[in-house]
This record gives C-alpha cells, sequence and structure tokens, in this order.
C-alpha cells in the first residue's frame, strides 16, 4: 500500500500452515509451552476496585459526572417529564421530534405515545417508528435508557423492536428519560448486573455527546452522534 | 545495513520539518498531562492496572480454549466466524464477501489492524470505495496521508494542512476553524453513511464468555458503521479476547483514561451478532475474520507480553523518542515504543533496527495501563539484533564486553581513554577521533577527571584506616 521500509522487507510466509481455524488452535495448542500457562484467571469480583462507594448520593454522582463530560443533566419530579420534554424540544426550535418507546424504560410505549399526542398538539411532527428519511432529517430524538452508570455518568441505550439503534446516534440532539432508580453507582455495578445469556444485539454505552479532538487537540462535538445530549433524571413519589 | 540507513534517513527527514515536531511535541505532552490527571484521581488505579495485566496474561497463556470459547458463542449469536492465518488471507476474505455480494461502498471505523494488512487496497483493487470515517483518518485519506499515531493519526498536521487539504478535495469553501472543518465533514459524511453497504471496523476488546464484540470511539462513527451498511465485517487480532465480561470494565476504567484522560469513551459499543429478526435497523450480516498474521508466533516467543497491549497510545505520548520525531519516523503502522516492538515481532528482523529509537528511560512502562515492560522488550529486541550487526560493531561490542567482566582491564581502558583525552580544549572534548568522530558531531565530551572515582575511593578507605 504505502512503500514504508518494513513493508517491503517483510517476509512472506509459504502457505504451508492450515487455511482452517480447528486446525490452528489444535496446532496453538500443542505447540505452547504448558509451563509457561501458570497465570490464574483473577477473580471475577471487582467490589476491591470500586469508584464509586457509597449508596447514597447516586444521582449526584451521575449528574457531576455526566456534566462532566458534557451532558445537559436536569432532575425533576416524574410527573413533570412531559413539560420538561416539551421545554427542551422547545429550547431547540424542534420540529420534526422522534420518540421511541422502550418496555422497562422510563419512556415506554405509552409514555411515547402520550409524548407524541403532546407534541403533535403544539404543531410538532413525531415518529415512534421512524424509517431513514425521518432519523436523517429529525431535529431531535427522545428516548428511555436501559440503565444509568453514576461513576461515569454514561446513558445505557439497548436496541430492540422498537428501538433502533440509531435513534440515539443519528439526530443532532438526543433527550433521554432517567428513572433515578435505574442509575446504578459503579460500572462494575452495570456488568455485573448483565445476564450473558441474555444480551440485546447492540448494548451501547453513551458518555457524553460526541467528541473529537483531532484537529489540533482542539474539542468539538458533534462530529458524527448527537452534539447535545440531555439527561433528564426523574424522580418518582 | 540499508535498513539502518533508511532508519537515520526516516528521523532525519522527520525532524526536519520543525512545525510539525512543535505541533506532535505540544499534542502529546498534553495528552500525556490529561492522562496523568485522570490516573491521579482514580481510586485504585494500580490494583487495576495489575487485575488487567493478569487479565490479559492469563488469556495469552489459554489463548486456544478461549478462541475456542469465543468463536462458538459468536457463532451461536449468528456472527459468521472466518480465520486469515495472514494479512493477504483477510484481505481475500473480505474482498470476495464484498464480491460475491455486489457491495460497492464501505464506510470503515479506525482500524489499525486494518492499515497493518493494507485492506482498503485490497478493497480498492476490486472497485469497492473505502471511506475513512474517523475524523482523523478521514483527513488523512484525501489528503495521501500516513497516519502517525495510534489513537490521534493528524497529530503531525495543523489547522492550516487540514483546511487546505479539504478545501482541495471536497471543493468546500476554506476554513481553518477547526469546528467548521468538523461540520464539513460530518455533513459529507453523512452522505456516504445513507448510502453505505459494507462497514468495516477492528475490535478494542472480544469477549470469550458471550461472543461479544466490544467497540470503543468517541465520535460515534464507530457506532454509525456498524448501524448503517447491510453487512459488518470485524477484523479483530486473535490477542484481543478476554475471558468474561465481568472482566470488561477493567480494561475500560483503564483505556479512555490512558488514551486521552477521560473516564469513559463516548460509546462503548457491545455487539452481540449481527440484527435479531425484529430489530429495526442493524447489519444483517456480521462477519468476524480472525487474524493470526504473526500473532500466535510471538505468543510462542519470549516476548508474548507484547501481545497484551491494548493500543491506547499512552506510550506514545510518554515516550521523548516520539515526541521528537514524531510517527513518521517509524516507518510502521505501529509507530512509538510498544511499535518498536511490535513492527519487528510481525514485520521480521529488518526492522530490528526500531529497537534503537528510544533511550530506555522507562516512560512507556510507567503509562503502559496493562504494565508492559516496553524497555526489557527493547533490550531483548537489541540483543537479538546484536548478531547481525556489520563485522566492525560485532568486534567492538565483544571487546566492550570483555573489559566490562575483566576490572583489570577496566582500568587499563580508562587510563588509555585519560590519556588520550587529556588535552581537552577548555574542559570538552569537542571533536573527537575515530570512532568518537560521529558522537561528537551533535555532542560535547566531558574531559575526563584527573582522578577516576575507584581512585578516589581507594584514597578515601586508606585515609580513613
Amino acid at each position: 500500500m504505502n512503500a514504508e521500509p518494513c513493508e517491503r522487507s517483510r517476509h512472506r510466509k509459504t502457505e504451508s500452515g492450515p487455511n482452517d481455524l480447528a486446525a490452528f488452535l489444535h496446532r496453538l495448542r500443542a505447540e505452547m509451552v504448558p509451563a509457561e500457562r501458570g497465570t490464574a484467571l483473577p477473580e471475577v469480583s471487582n467490589a476491591a476496585l470500586r469508584e464509586v462507594t457509597w449508596e447514597e448520593g447516586l444521582v449526584d454522582r451521575f449528574v457531576t459526572s455526566a456534566r462532566a463530560a458534557g451532558a445537559q443533566v436536569r432532575c425533576l419530579a416524574a410527573n413533570d417529564w412531559l413539560s420538561a420534554v416539551q421545554e427542551v424540544l422547545r429550547g431547540h426550535g424542534a420540529r420534526l421530534v422522534v420518540a421511541a418507546g422502550q418496555a422497562g424504560t422510563a419512556l415506554d410505549d405509552d409514555r411515547a405515545a402520550a409524548l407524541g399526542n403532546a407534541l403533535r398538539a403544539t404543531g410538532l411532527s413525531v415518529s415512534t417508528a421512524p424509517n431513514d428519511d425521518v432519523l436523517f432529517a429529525c431535529d431531535a430524538a427522545v428516548t428511555g435508557v436501559a440503565a444509568a452508570i453514576a461513576e461515569t455518568g454514561t446513558l445505557v441505550c439497548t436496541s430492540g423492536p422498537r428501538s433502533p439503534r440509531g435513534v440515539s446516534l443519528i439526530p443532532p440532539v438526543h433527550i433521554a428519560l432517567v428513572d433515578a432508580r435505574q442509575i446504578v453507582g459503579d460500572l462494575f455495578d452495570y456488568f455485573a448486573r448483565l445476564d450473558p445469556t441474555t444480551l440485546p444485539a447492540n448494548i451501547n454505552l453513551i458518555t457524553g455527546p460526541s467528541k473529537t479532538a483531532d484537529i489540533e487537540g482542539i474539542l468539538v462535538t458533534g462530529v458524527h452522534g448527537p452534539g447535545i445530549v440531555h439527561a433528564l433524571v426523574l424522580h418518582s413519589g | 545495513m540499508s535498513r539502518r540507513a533508511d532508519l537515520r534517513q526516516r528521523v532525519a527527514e522527520a525532524t526536519r520539518n520543525e512545525r510539525v515536531l512543535q505541533a506532535v511535541h505540544q499534542a502529546t505532552w498534553r495528552k500525556a498531562d490529561a492522562r496523568e490527571q485522570s490516573f491521579a484521581a482514580l481510586r485504585h488505579a494500580d490494583a487495576l492496572r495489575e487485575k488487567a495485566a493478569q487479565i490479559r496474561r492469563h488469556t495469552l497463556e489459554n489463548l486456544p480454549e478461549y478462541l475456542e470459547q469465543f468463536v462458538e458463542k459468536a457463532t451461536a449469536l449468528g456472527a459468521k466466524v472466518h480465520f486469515a492465518p495472514d494479512g493477504p488471507a483477510a484481505c481475500r476474505i473480505i474482498t470476495q464477501l464484498a464480491a460475491d455480494r455486489g457491495l460497492r461502498l464501505a464506510v470503515k471505523g479506525k482500524s489499525m489492524t486494518s492499515e497493518e494488512i493494507g485492506l482498503n487496497a485490497a478493497l480498492e483493487a476490486i472497485g469497492v470505495r473505502v471511506v475513512e470515517t474517523d475524523l482523523g483518518e478521514f483527513i488523512v485519506q484525501i489528503d495521501r496521508d500516513r497516519p502517525s499515531h495510534i489513537i490521534t493519526p493528524i497529530i503531525h498536521k495543523d489547522r492550516r494542512e487540514v483546511a487546505d487539504a479539504m478545501a482541495r478535495e471536497l471543493g468546500c469553501p476554506r476554513t481553518e476553524d477547526p469546528a467548521e472543518l468538523t461540520r464539513i465533514a460530518r455533513g459529507y459524511l453523512r452522505d456516504i453513511f445513507r448510502r453505505c453497504d459494507l462497514g468495516i471496523t477492528g475490535v478494542n476488546f472480544a469477549v470469550a464468555e458471550t461472543g461479544t464484540l466490544c467497540l470503543c470511539t468517541n465520535e460515534g462513527n464507530g457506532r454509525m458503521t456498524i448501524t448503517r451498511p447491510r453487512v459488518h465485517v470485524a477484523l479483530l487480532g486473535i490477542e484481543k479476547i478476554i475471558p468474561r465480561l465481568a472482566n470488561l470494565p477493567v480494561f475500560l476504567k483503564l483505556l479512555a483514561r490512558s488514551s486521552t484522560g477521560q473516564p469513559m469513551g463516548v460509546y462503548t459499543t457491545l455487539i452481540n451478532g449481527p440484527r435479531r429478526p425484529d430489530d429495526p435497523d442493524g447489519p444483517q450480516e456480521l462477519h468476524i475474520v480472525l487474524l493470526d498474521n504473526g500473532r500466535s508466533a510471538i505468543l510462542k516467543g519470549p516476548l508474548r507480553e507484547v501481545l497484551t497491549c491494548v493500543r491506547c497510545g499512552a506510550c506514545l505520548n510518554a515516550c521523548p523518542a516520539y515526541r521528537n520525531v514524531g510517527g513518521h519516523a517509524y516507518g510502521s503502522v505501529y509507530p512509538g515504543p510498544i511499535g518498536s516492538v511490535v513492527t519487528p515481532l510481525l514485520y521480521g528482523p529488518a526492522c530490528d533496527d526500531l529497537a534503537r529509537l528510544s533511550s530506555l528511560c522507562g516512560a512507556c512502562r510507567v503509562a503502559c495501563p496493562v504494565q508492559i515492560d516496553i524497555p526489557a522488550l527493547l533490550v531483548a529486541l537489541r540483543a537479538r539484533a546484536a548478531d547481525r550487526q556489520p563485522v566492525g560493531k560485532r568486534l567492538l561490542l565483544s571487546v566492550w564486553r570483555r573489559v566490562m567482566e575483566h576490572p583489570w582491564l577496566y582500568r587499563l581502558g580508562q587510563a588509555v581513554l585519560r590519556h588520550a583525552l587529556r588535552d581537552a580544549d577548555g574542559g570538552w572534548v569537542r571533536t573527537g577521533r575515530g570512532p568518537l568522530r560521529n558522537w561528537t558531531l551533535v555532542r560535547d565530551l566531558p574531559r575526563p577527571a584527573r582522578e577516576s572515582f575507584r581512585q578516589l575511593w581507594e584514597a578515601r578507605l586508606r585515609d580513613e584506616r
């Protein structure tokens, strides 16, 4: 590809080795020295290495971390979620909005439908099952989250029948509804809760808006993913 | 022989451009500082690094078993796993996939492994257009340049060069504003993302227990690449396996901190097979190309520790040599301290000279999140290269060794040197003779003290008695 010295001097392997994975693994196993295979896998529990150790103040920690990562965070009473979403959308002058409901999140299908109706009543266009054209043209997307992580201010969005992966990725503004009870303390806690046998096809840990510092180390947001991320943390009762 | 000249020449070329050096110097310092600060704020930094290193070592020692498990689980999730013994085989597999399906427009997430095997050229040779989507790699591609850093590909470019390249190649109005340049690239690549049919990425970690691929990006281009096209090909070096899903956060806590100083990268994506039947988007096919390309040979050798590398780039930013010559001087896809170990191991002894592009100061070892003893590996490579030195140098080294092994010879040598350098000008030897000539071209040698340390020490012992 490029005329690098290392590329030129590279010695071609004569293709005597088996092209096949099983044979490769068999050979590798035979050739590795058993005596050099003594390192034990450290215990799976990471309890001693937790960054977030207190159980109280998870919300505070989440707010601090998410803001540090560049997200805009507001805490509010669960009942006020609709007006809060509307306010944020107004702030961005949104006209075309995607609302992707997902069971078990703070934006389930019922709430997505309610949001759709409320927004349509104020003259906005809303899609709850967006196609490509809508995803690329819309001004904002509203979603729930599968979990949130206090340590890093991370929102977790998973793929599913009603929650396309593109929803938290393609629109310029992402508004995530977080039930305060969904916040776990440490990154370790989130992974400890995952059931390895029932993983969705796509799990996205989202920490702040899309970023780059490729040009002279200057931070620019909104390269490919949303440049603006809102987390609305809902307290019930 | 010619290799040596190549390395010298590349370093000379690299150090000629003052502006580039300035850019690299500033960027590496900034990133090294950011790394240090973020680690200072981490409670159990050393214990985490120890655990990460141990997990990686354990995995490598049991790699055949974990690979087998990974393949089984990934296949059960609906992925198709291919095995490529070397780079050309991997390129063949991927070009064949593209040709069979009539795929014409490929988008790529940043992948050092794909650059290692020259995948872009192979795809373009069969008429597939390949578009790099990481902003830095995109600029490298349109400017027909080469990346010079494994995390920050255009660390050697300033905004003027980026502005020139984008105005020239995209026909956009010229601007030097990084935010505006980024916006233009976004718009251009969005159009590509709407039309592409093949997505190619590397993999940061692959989990044996679940068949999960983990991909870490900041821009979101990686997510776009695995969401938009109907076929996703993940190129996976066999060393990237970790045993359990619960091991993953140990690495996630270290990776972004080491790369950029962020506590966590913006997007960490866990991929469990292609899209499910009722998923509204995502690739219909997921192909995982397991790449050996010399890795199993490294695994069986004494320098296998290098395979625990997570490609964070921290050692590049920490290295005084890298800071002062930049990435292109290394002449390899993998520059910096870790590159000086990886490159000779992957590409053969002709690249052993890279091991000399280091002062062995140890900054890389301190920065490494998985505690790779890079200086020790560099020394081992230097020893390997010693046998192939020119006769004159081998002779010199064997004399040196003899001298260091025999105190009386050492003393004699000291006396001879002291005598030879006795009339140094003003206490400094400015132009040496014979073998010293090259050395003194860029440095002065202090004149030896009239009495050696040994003599002073012995005199002092006598006085005390």
